[in-house]
């Protein structure tokens, strides 16, 4: 079932660019030019989540943010021209989901669109495929070759941070901060040694990993399969 | 504010008290004339009344009646105390005097009657005004003290036009404050529509020239000018960003947000964040930090982020992809160097530049590099361009204060 999304812009040719990229990747929209009109289309298009400027004809964003959540609770982003701290602040102290400022790049939309869908209508399934080994996010294990492999909590935590971001960079520090609390400093080497145990799981040729590849002096990355 | 601003406001307001103070002496003067009678009563030297008395050898005549008011009166005592002549002499004053009446009227008052006394051959002249008319009062002053009167005036007059000065700086000081914040304001609110208003057809420009870039529908060639229009978008929108917060920093409008930090996270995340937004195939980058943690900085994140991307894109917009780019700190002193090299000069001379136009040679990069001095600045520190082969930028900023 493909994901409703709200755009509420008073722009039109914007407008239109955003549906043409949301409806490309295969999601359904919906749009309001105004306060007003975004009240009457909201509680009928039933949105899986909202597209929302702060600057509108009739009202800003901010206050019309309050009123959709109070007829129902999804998830909204920010779409807005304003990149003050102040109005980035504001609307994410609301508790809207993200702040996307304009202009900004489909690939950019998409994927924060991605991310908020996924943080917010997380799939009941568990199970992901990583190469030839299948991890278990439920179980928090791996099996590789038909035989079951534990994690440890370090190592699953580990894996999951990488899995999230994967295909990009993620610093030694974001690592030890999602492992230990407090200050980070020293933890490097410990981090290495986890990252070779989880090597040792994951990977077919430890020394040689396909996926879990080390940036030198920035951190690790979980690299994407071909075609993912 | 300017110097000449101030010169002419210090000027403006000395010559403002010195019209004050000869305006005050004119009035004194006017004063003096408009209670002057025309030269009778008591403006009239006792002298003149004196003159006026002659004695013939029988009786005294005065001749001076018309430089007495009409109230007034006079009289003359001999060496014994007693009037020998008198002129509208009211009744309740005695005859006779002793010296103890002599000695206290010519000082105070005679019956109440203010008299002046004039000393002659023939006696004492007394001359008297009407009861209330004249306030009488003995003054005493030391000579010294009577000679240090001028002194003390100017010393007076010097510490008001002193303290006029000093309050008509800070009044001056704060007009131009507020002029100067109403025109920031007017600036930055002016370049922030401005901008905010590029921003929504910029989206739409960038939006569809990055679909045509994949659309598998058109030409190679197409897709090559669609990617050339998304990404020369992508220097507007920067430049658009910059210009907005060089003028907030300008007119600081900017507050900083400190924060303690780890110079080390910091940097390898704007390494990670640079390599992870697509430059994995513009350049070679490589991270260079010392074995030893560097000491900690209170710094707002964002602004730093801001500046040290702003130094790495820089690199890869004047230089041929795959050139190196190199990211680093290091201590020196008091001070943490973050710092970035890469790419080619084309003048091989080395010079090390504060200006960050100088060293950009281009109005059209310059806001990021201003950007990047005016955030070292902000935080108490400084930008330095190294116009050397790699090219480099270094951002000095302090090391927390413990």
């Amino acid at each position: 079932m493909a994901y409703r999304i709200f755009i509420v812009d008073d722009e039109p040719a914007l407008q239109k660019m955003v549906k043409d990229i949301l409806t490309q990747e295969g999601y359904e929209t919906d749009a309001a030019l105004s306060c007003a009109q975004a009240l009457e289309r909201f509680r009928c298009a039933a949105p899986d989540a909202v597209l929302l400027d702060v600057m509108l004809p009739d009202g800003d964003g901010f206050s019309l943010f309050g009123k959709l959540r109070d007829i129902r609770d999804v998830p909204v982003l920010f779409l807005s021209a304003r990149d003050e701290d102040e109005a980035r602040l504001q609307g994410l102290g609301l508790g809207a989901d993200d702040y996307i400022t304009k202009p900004f790049l489909p690939q950019e939309l998409l994927l924060r669109i991605k991310a908020v869908l996924r943080r917010v209508y997380r799939t009941v399934s568990t199970v992901s495929q990583l190469g030839k080994t299948k991890i278990d996010w439920g179980k928090s294990n791996i099996f590789r070759d038909g035989a079951e492999i534990a994690l440890t909590a370090k190592e699953f935590t580990l894996l999951k941070k990488l899995w999230e971001a994967r295909g990009n960079i993620v610093t030694i520090d974001a690592l030890c901060a999602a492992l230990w609390d407090g200050p980070l400093v020293g933890y490097e080497n410990t981090l290495m040694v986890h990252i070779r145990r989880l090597r040792e799981k994951i990977e077919a040729d430890p020394s040689h990993p396909r996926f879990l590849l080390t940036v030198r002096g920035l951190g690790y990355r979980l690299k994407r399969e071909e075609g993912q | 504010m300017k110097l000449r601003s101030l010169q002419k406001g210090a000027m403006l307001v000395t010559v403002s008290a010195l019209l004050i103070f000869v305006i005050t002496l004119l009035g004194w003067f006017a004063f003096g004339c408009y209670i002057s009678d025309g030269g009778r009563g008591w403006n009239v030297p006792i002298s003149e009344y004196s003159k006026a008395l002659t004695w013939d050898g029988k009786s005294y005549t005065f001749t001076g009646e018309n430089l007495l008011e009409e109230d007034c009166w006079m009289m003359l005592l001999n060496p014994q105390g007693q009037v020998v002549w008198s002129l509208r002499k009211p009744e309740d004053t005695p005859e006779q005097y002793t010296l103890t009446d002599v000695a206290s009227f010519t000082r105070w008052y005679l019956e109440d009657y203010p008299v002046r006394c004039w000393v002659r051959p023939d006696g004492l002249l007394v001359v008297g005004s009407p009861k209330g008319s004249v306030w009488k009062h003995d003054i005493a002053m030391n000579t010294q003290d009577l000679l240090q009167i001028p002194i003390w005036f100017a010393g007076i007059f010097l510490i008001a036009l002193g303290s006029v000065l000093g309050l008509a700086w800070l009044t001056v000081g704060k007009w131009f404050r507020q002029d100067q914040q109403v025109r920031d304001a007017a600036r930055s609110n002016w370049i922030n529509g401005v901008s905010h208003d590029i921003r929504t057809p910029l989206s739409v420009v960038m939006g569809y020239a990055a679909q045509l870039e994949d659309a598998p529908d058109i030409s190679a060639l197409y897709r090559q000018k669609a990617s050339a229009i998304r990404s020369q978008s992508q220097v507007i929108r920067d430049l658009v960003n910059d210009l907005n917060l060089t003028m907030r920093l300008d007119c600081e409008m900017q507050a900083l947000r400190k924060e303690i930090l780890r110079p080390e996270t910091l940097l390898r995340q704007i390494g990670a964040d640079f390599l992870n937004s697509g430059m994995e195939t513009e350049a070679d980058f490589e991270i260079d930090l010392p074995e030893i943690p560097l000491p900690e900085m209170n710094a707002d994140p964002f602004l730093l982020r801001r500046a040290i991307n702003n130094l790495l894109t820089n690199c890869v917009r004047h230089n041929s992809p795959g050139c190196l780019i190199r990211l680093g700190g290091k201590t020196v002193g008091k001070w943490i160097v973050l710092w970035v090299e890469g790419g080619m000069v084309t003048d091989s001379t080395e010079t090390i530049s504060h200006h960050p136009l100088e060293s950009d040679g281009g109005a059209a990069h310059g806001t990021g590099l201003r950007l990047v001095a005016q955030i070292a600045a902000a935080h108490g520190g400084k930008a330095e361009f190294h116009n050397s082969t790699p090219y480099r930028c270094e951002l000095w900023l302090p090391i927390k204060e413990s």
